[in-house]
């Protein structure tokens, strides 16, 4: 490994000061300049409140808000990975069907403006699909337990068209992505592992599933569990839609409230408490599978 | 080769399949739309209210209900049909598609009455009128008294997207540069921090700025400089959900409730402590 500094050099000292003094500028800019009246003491609320009919704390729109970019962001990534890897291993089939088949759906999700393509799914695609299933009545024919569970699951019933739309669009919009990775991730394996299992007598499927696949999923977890993090930030997107997600309820709040910037600065805050930890985990996962593997 | 010939079979085949069933189902879906949506509502004892937040007539409350004018209106609709009221909180600039594509019954949300929306959808008679009027920057618009005034090179006017004020805006004031923004609160910022003249919004919104911001913003002009009649949106080809509306109208507005509800959310600011 290099060598690393740990003393800061003078140019190092220099720049961290005029950084600082840009940012209390800013700071006095915004303080100053803005003529807004602040009101932090309200935001907690949105928050947390304390429902006394049922005597306990409850969440209020903002954490609800966080709870559905959650949801969103967890369902949207698995299902990414079931259409990723699909697509990805067609990518590299032998089959030109499906060869053309996956670089056309790659090429259509890469190749558009993500909000685009969330208006057309929704109004042209998850409208026809989910629109004569009748999801809502069937969620709350269910038993309250079982009620319950999709609730924790998938958000409130009545929001539940909306949630799937977004999450079908989020899932098939990402999965190209994903394909992406477990396509290079397949080819970058090392000619040599191929022509080994191919020696021994393994057929094709053998192959995959006792060499290559294993070798690749070492090599391709760090850059999925990155593509979770953009499934998250991508997730604002569909507050296009009026999915009750973190944006969403954040502009809500503010088109009612007028409290522009406390309410902008909470959702960052909550963004970055999503996005931080899993950005750290990643690092830690590269760092422990180059020291265990290879 | 043997299976890419299959595959060619069986892909032949699900085309074939698909001609008559999309013509099978194209004929389902027109019987669906056909049927009323006054009927639907009745079967799934849900009426699903299609709005935007909007201050006074949609708000959210420090609980995170929903509160306001229009809210009061399609709880009491909801309640005189005997069913439950599902709000569907939507962007106001997809809040016509999206009635079109059924993810609601109907638009309670101040949606104004007007020629070119009306090819698209149905409405109900008005239940209330609104107009736009303006607040502008004390320090940009100083003297400013009348729309003549803002109709000028130079001036920047802020409006909300894809609304009727951007319609108005541009009728009475063609000269002045409009800039648009997704949300209301957005457009409120870009007057009181001086970076435009004016804003134009629905009644009664510029008056409770001035009176929020009374050191930075002010009324130029007493009033609306437009008048609008605002009903329920609902899809085209329903007759029955019209004419229960309509009706519906009728008799509430001949109780006072309607004027009645119209003066607590508009003329008082009593619910401010709903909010914060």
């Amino acid at each position: 490994m290099e060598k690393v500094k740990k003393k800061p050099s003078l140019l190092d000292i220099a720049l961290i000061f005029l950084i600082l003094a840009a940012g209390t500028w800013l700071f006095y800019r915004i303080k100053v300049g803005l003529h807004y009246h602040w009101n932090w003491y309200a935001i907690p609320q949105y928050l947390l409140r304390f429902d006394p009919e049922e005597g306990k704390w409850v969440s209020n729109l903002l954490l609800q808000g966080l709870f559905a970019t959650i949801r969103l962001s967890i369902w949207g990534t698995l299902l990414a990975a079931f259409l990723g890897v699909i697509m990805g291993l067609c990518r590299i089939s032998r089959s030109l069907f499906l060869r053309l088949l996956s670089r056309t759906y790659i090429e259509f999700n890469r190749n558009l403006p993500p909000i685009v393509l969330i208006f057309l799914f929704y109004y042209f695609v998850t409208t026809q699909v989910l629109g004569n299933l009748n999801m809502q009545g069937l969620i709350q024919s269910l038993p309250a337990n079982f009620q319950a569970l999709v609730g924790f699951l998938f958000g409130p019933p009545s929001f539940i068209v909306p949630f799937v739309s977004a999450l079908l669009t989020l899932g098939f919009f990402e999965g190209a992505y994903i394909a992406e990775i477990v396509r290079s991730g397949i080819q970058s394996i090392e000619k040599e592992q191929w022509e080994g299992g191919r020696a021994i007598g393994l057929s094709r499927w053998q192959l995959m599933r006792l060499i290559i696949f294993p070798l690749t999923i070492r090599k391709i977890l760090p850059p999925l569990a990155g593509q979770f993090v953009s499934t998250i930030k991508d997730s604002a997107i569909v507050s296009v839609i009026s999915v009750q997600e973190l944006t969403f309820q954040g502009m809500e709040l503010m088109s009612s409230t007028y409290m522009v910037f406390e309410i902008w600065i909470t959702v960052t805050v909550l963004y970055m408490a999503l996005t931080v930890p899993v950005s750290l985990s990643i690092h830690r996962l590269e760092v422990y599978l180059r020291k265990n593997i290879s | 080769m043997g299976t890419r010939k299959i595959v060619v079979l069986l892909v032949t085949i699900a085309l074939i399949l698909c001609i008559p069933a999309s013509g099978f189902a194209g004929k389902i879906q027109k019987e669906l739309v056909e049927e009323s949506t006054l009927d639907q509502v009745l079967r799934r004892g849900v009426l699903r209210v299609g709005m935007s937040t909007f201050v006074p007539w949609a708000m959210r409350d420090k609980t995170g209900k929903l509160v306001g004018f229009e809210i009061d209106v399609a709880r009491r609709l909801a309640k005189d049909m005997g069913v439950k009221v599902q709000f569907a909180p939507t962007k106001w600039a997809g809040i016509i598609p999206a009635l079109l594509t059924g993810k609601f019954d109907v638009i309670i949300g101040g949606m104004g009455i007007l020629p070119k929306r009306n090819l698209k959808v149905n409405f109900s008679i008005p239940y209330d009128e609104t107009g736009m009027s303006l607040v502008a920057n004390k320090k940009l618009a100083a003297g400013f008294k009348s729309l003549d005034d803002f109709n000028k090179k130079g001036v920047v006017i802020s409006v909300r997207l894809g609304a009727t004020p951007v319609a108005a805006a541009k009728k009475y004031m063609p000269k002045a540069e409009l800039r648009q923004f997704d949300d209301e609160s957005e457009a409120i910022q870009e007057v009181v921090n001086g970076r435009a003249h004016a804003m134009v919004a629905s009644a009664p919104l510029p008056a409770f700025l001035s009176l929020k911001y009374p050191g930075r913003l002010f009324l130029p002009l007493k009033g609306t400089f437009t008048k609008e009649p605002i009903g329920f949106a609902v899809r085209k080809s329903d007759f029955d959900t019209l004419n229960f509306f309509n009706n519906w109208i009728t008799v509430v507005k001949a109780e006072g409730w309607l004027k009645e509800r119209k003066h607590y959310w508009f003329e008082t600011r009593d619910w401010e402590g709903l909010l914060k």
